[in-house]
């Protein structure tokens, strides 16, 4: 009630000011609005609206960067899916994208719980380990896990060695079917901590007192984390959620630099894919931007859907 | 917190502990193995035990010297630098336009930039790889300070405009009736009562800007103009035996990151926060 009156009296009040000061304050307020808003507008339409066309315009054509391109129509589309190479990037970015995703949800709700029923001190100490590997760069933490992971001289394979469990020594990046759980540990760990943080201030928000009317009514710890946390936490998970789908969804630079897509394709996802089409690492060919044009365009319809998805969990969860 | 636990929290408190600590030493294992090799010599890579028996600091000599390592910092620090100036001063300037100013097609504008803040680098490198080669701009630093900064200051400008709403109507009201320009307002005013967004901005933006590599890797082709990131990719390739030699590289690019998170921590959980939820 309160609130409203307030808001109701702001209002006139600045109708009325608005009446007694007519319009050379608003104008004035109007040239202001426009250019202020000017050099990131004009920013913003050369190099984010108009890249974002001209690569919609490039996949409808064939160019290999010198003259003209040629149009083409959707040959581009109809042959990525007749693209073998294609069609498995397009199935792992989609895979390592879920897993990556459910894993950071997972882990990162359950460690924010136990960070939140720790003493304060220890719960401080916590966060700031689990966040560092967050906050290095995506080619440091792929660096780094890559001489982790390397087969002769690698501390993992050593390390198992030293524990007696040398059968499980493995040459990881370069072994097809062990590539791509070792790039989701990867990501998992440079993940945890920002997912960690966004559960963590979503717990909280969560009124105290709800839990002790619960206690009272005699539920136990349980039924309280099913019954008051998760409900609560459901704007927050779907945050979470789009966010993992997002970071998915444009992975390359912890690829890139610790198998650049390999072994034979292995771990190729579309933001390699793209790349070695368009700047030819691999092939040494022409360049084909349109078809590479292509991927991104994928890759920006699956960003978009990400974050639709996400305003429609929080909808959903308004309700 | 049902009432076994309520009666006596530390079992819970002791259990949680129990849990996260070794979770806490698995996650921070890298970085120890990282400062651990780098103080290593580099012939007991192979078959030394896992701490060192002798810590020597010569592998970070060797990565500063022969490696050009200083020239490669300062770009980094460089174009960080002016990257953040540019993209606080523009994302200051328009999201408090959005967020007190009145004029037409705000919220149109406003939608517009707001649809394309999540458009990944990855999605759009090549058509910005092409429009830098036809102005001209590829392989300079200008080229990749104007991509930075068109590329960042819409969400900058987006988390500015949280901060902005915050303030008062009547603080601006009042302003414009002691009769200060929109402009002086903005600066003398407004700025001023708005340090923690900044913080928040200067921070997020030092970070991803020090750490982003796929831009750089692209459209810099001259080595010497090079930031620190992709510099450590190749230094992958060219000392992958001498990895004293190539964590020393790492940790050392890894210092300014960790001075600026530790030193500032508060403001930064407190801005991605703001950042994540706004969204």
């Amino acid at each position: 009630m309160a609130t409203a009156t307030y808001k109701a009296g702001r209002a006139t009040a600045v109708t009325a000011q608005k009446h007694k000061f007519g319009s050379p304050l608003r104008k004035s307020q109007r040239v202001a609005g426009y250019v202020f808003i000017a050099p990131t507008f004009v920013l913003f339409l050369g190099f984010v609206l108009w890249p974002i066309l001209y690569t919609a315009y490039l996949s409808l054509t064939s160019w290999g960067g010198f003259g003209a391109p040629r149009f083409v129509n959707f040959d581009n589309y109809s042959r990525m899916l007749s693209d073998p190479i294609a069609r498995r990037a397009m199935i792992i970015t989609l895979v390592l994208t879920g897993v990556t995703t459910a894993l950071l949800t997972f882990f990162g709700l359950v460690t924010a719980v136990l960070v939140n029923a720790v003493w304060p001190k220890v719960g401080v100490l916590v966060r700031t380990i689990l966040f560092i590997p967050g906050i290095v760069s995506f080619v440091v933490s792929a660096v780094l896990w890559k001489l982790i992971y390397d087969p002769n001289i690698g501390t993992l394979n050593r390390v198992l060695g030293a524990v007696g469990m040398d059968s499980l020594q493995h040459p990881w990046l370069a072994d097809q079917k062990t590539v791509l759980p070792a790039i989701v540990v990867v990501t998992v760990w440079g993940g945890i901590g920002f997912t960690m943080l966004i559960f963590y201030a979503g717990l909280q928000g969560i009124d105290p007192s709800l839990y002790e009317a619960a206690a009272v009514d005699g539920a136990n710890t349980v039924q309280q984390f099913r019954h008051i946390t998760v409900p609560s936490l459901r704007v927050v998970t779907g945050l979470v959620v789009s966010l993992g789908l997002l970071n998915g969804f444009k992975a390359f630079d912890v690829i890139f630099v610790m198998t650049g897509g390999g072994p034979n394709h292995a771990s190729e996802v579309l933001g390699t894919y793209l790349y070695s089409l368009a700047f030819g690492s691999t092939s040494g060919s022409i360049p084909q931007l349109g078809y590479a044009s292509a991927f991104s365009v994928v890759t920006m319809i699956l960003c978009t859907l990400a974050v639709i998805a996400q305003l429609w969990l929080t909808r959903r969860a308004d309700r | 917190m049902s009432e076994t636990t309520a009666r006596r929290p530390w079992i819970g408190k002791s259990f949680a502990s129990f849990v996260l600590l070794p979770f806490c030493v698995l996650m921070a294992f890298p970085f120890v193995w990282m400062l651990l090799t780098s103080l290593r010599d580099q012939n007991t890579i192979f078959n030394g035990p896992l701490i060192p028996r002798r810590f020597t600091g010569a592998a970070y000599g060797d990565a500063w010297t022969s490696t050009e390592f200083p020239l490669h910092f300062w770009n980094s620090v460089w174009i960080t630098s002016v990257t953040v100036i540019g993209v606080l001063v523009f994302a200051t300037l328009s999201g408090y336009a959005f967020a007190k100013l009145e004029f037409p097609f705000r919220n149109t504008l406003f939608v517009l930039l707001l649809t394309t803040l999540m458009m990944p680098s990855t999605a759009l490198i090549i058509p910005l790889y092409l429009e830098l080669k036809s102005l001209g701009l590829l392989d300079s630093q200008t080229g990749l300070l104007v991509l930075y900064i068109s590329g960042s200051a819409p969400f900058a400008m987006f988390l500015m405009r949280a901060f902005f709403q915050t303030l008062p109507d009547e603080l601006i009201e009042a302003a414009r009736v002691d009769g200060g320009s929109e402009f002086t307002i903005f600066r003398r005013v407004i700025l001023p009562l708005t340090r923690p967004g900044i913080a928040t901005v200067v921070i997020f933006q030092f970070l991803s800007t020090w750490n982003e590599f796929l831009i750089a890797n692209t459209v810099l082709r001259n080595t010497d103009s090079l930031p620190l990131q992709p510099v450590l990719f190749t230094l992958m390739g060219q000392y992958s035996t001498n990895w004293p030699a190539l964590t020393a590289g790492l940790t050392l690019s890894v210092v300014p990151v960790v001075i600026v998170y530790v030193r500032m921590q508060r403001q930064f959980v407190a801005g991605m926060m703001l950042g994540a939820v706004k969204n």
